[in-house]
């Protein structure tokens, strides 16, 4: 008869070799605050691509092997979701460009990430985790024709603590990056050049 | 013989641990002008976090915070992330005012001014520093056997808090002071089967003499 001991070991022992192979999963979630600023007279319709919804990046260990499957396309759709009412008159979400001419909005607006980096302490040998994410902003009349196009970068950053975990790290770097984003978008808006013009004639 | 030994170990133990309680903390004190709050007035504490290099730790802020808000002349602080969500966009790292000129340029958006003065902020202080760990020297090894587990070895480190504190009032939008402080001590774990932490409390220390002095400082002269 054999030992359940031995059955236990030889069942645990393959499953934590095997886990110990896999990549980690994070999945970025954090909570985001209304940004304190004046409302635009304007009415938008916002437009998430699956691109964004269901963007996920790929960290790789120095051996090529997948490390880490960061996904952040939801978190970035509730900072939107977030920020932009506090932004315009009206915001109403569409699921593609051709709808926005239906829904009688000023402008239709597409964000996209471009970019996404990671360092961690282990590669960087410093004692932070770090995140920068580059995006593609793009803003339509509700026709889909060009009123401006410009890119953001934002960046957020935690340190390393005992007894937190890489995934808990990675999460807080990245939602500081997403606060980054949001205050750049809020405050900068209005100062692309081709959207100033766009408001100062409507 | 035996007793000997023992004796000398436990001396050695005692020193040890009445060294690592020492930290040496040195605090100073720069005023540009008087200084005062009413008991309607607040007080919120603000880490710097612009730099990559290194930011000012929350934990840190809110000690100096609770510092502050202690005892029955305690201020009344706003916690900070409370202030940053308000304030949402105009505090975050990559706007934060840097100095006193932005502050009042900020406050003349209507919002902010209006958060402003909702919260009844009097005066804003900006913590800038780190704890630095440095010289950490020595090993400890553990080993875990069926007839029972042991450690063997000694560590030992020295921590270095470097912190400042600007003043600045919201009425007048000037710099009133800054305060800064210097903490550094020397920890030790000695491990003879049982590892035994004696921790010097550098940025402890290095927040309880900051508040105090933040403290009186607002509360005037």
């Amino acid at each position: 008869m054999k030992h359940p001991l031995t059955t236990c070991v030889k069942v645990l022992l393959p499953a934590l070799l095997l886990s110990a192979c896999g990549a980690s999963s994070v999945v970025i979630s954090g909570s985001f605050p209304t940004p304190n600023i004046g409302t635009l007279p304007v009415t938008l319709a916002v437009v998430y691509d699956d691109s964004l919804q269901d963007f996920t990046y790929t960290e790789y260990s120095e051996t090529g092997q997948e490390e880490y499957h960061i996904q952040s396309g939801q978190s970035h759709i509730e900072l939107f979701n977030a920020i932009l009412p506090a932004m315009f008159e009206q915001v109403i979400p569409v699921d593609a460009i051709e709808q926005a001419a239906e829904a009688g909005v000023d402008a239709v607006f597409v964000p996209n990430i471009e970019e996404f980096q990671l360092a961690l302490p282990a590669k960087t040998r410093l004692d932070v985790y770090e995140v920068w994410i580059k995006y593609n902003m793009r803003l339509l009349t509700a026709e889909g024709d060009y009123l401006a196009d410009w890119v953001l970068t934002s960046y957020g950053k935690t340190p390393t603590e005992t007894f937190r975990g890489t995934e808990s790290a990675i999460n807080d770097a990245a939602i500081v990056a997403l606060r980054d984003l949001a205050s750049t978008f809020a405050l900068s808006f209005t100062q692309v050049p081709e959207i100033s013009d766009w408001l100062a004639n409507r | 013989m035996t007793a000997i030994r023992k004796r000398t170990g436990g001396l050695l133990l005692l020193s040890l641990a009445l060294s690592a309680g020492c930290t040496s903390t040195t605090v100073d004190e720069f005023r540009q002008a008087d200084t005062g709050i009413d008991n309607h007035e607040t007080v919120v504490i603000l880490g710097r976090r612009q730099l990559s290099s290194y930011e000012t730790s929350a934990d840190f802020v809110e000690c100096v915070g609770e510092r502050i808000g202690s005892g029955a002349d305690g201020l009344s602080v706003i916690p900070e992330q409370e202030f940053l969500d308000a304030m949402f966009p105009w505090f975050e790292p990559r706007t934060a005012p840097l100095r006193t000129e932005d502050l009042q340029r900020l406050m003349a958006e209507e919002q902010v001014a209006l958060t402003m003065r909702g919260f009844g902020v009097r005066y804003i202080i900006w913590l800038d520093g780190f704890t630095e760990r440095l010289n950490q020297e020595g090993s400890i090894s553990c080993t875990v056997a069926p007839g029972g587990a042991g450690c063997f070895g000694f560590g030992s480190w020295e921590d270095d808090a470097s912190f400042s504190a600007r003043v600045w009032d919201v009425d007048s939008y000037n710099a009133v002071g800054t305060i800064s402080t210097d903490a550094s001590g020397q920890s030790y774990v000695p491990a003879l089967v049982i590892p035994i932490p004696l921790i010097a409390r550098v940025e402890a220390n290095a927040c309880q003499r900051l508040g105090d002095q933040l403290k009186n400082f607002v509360i005037g002269g």
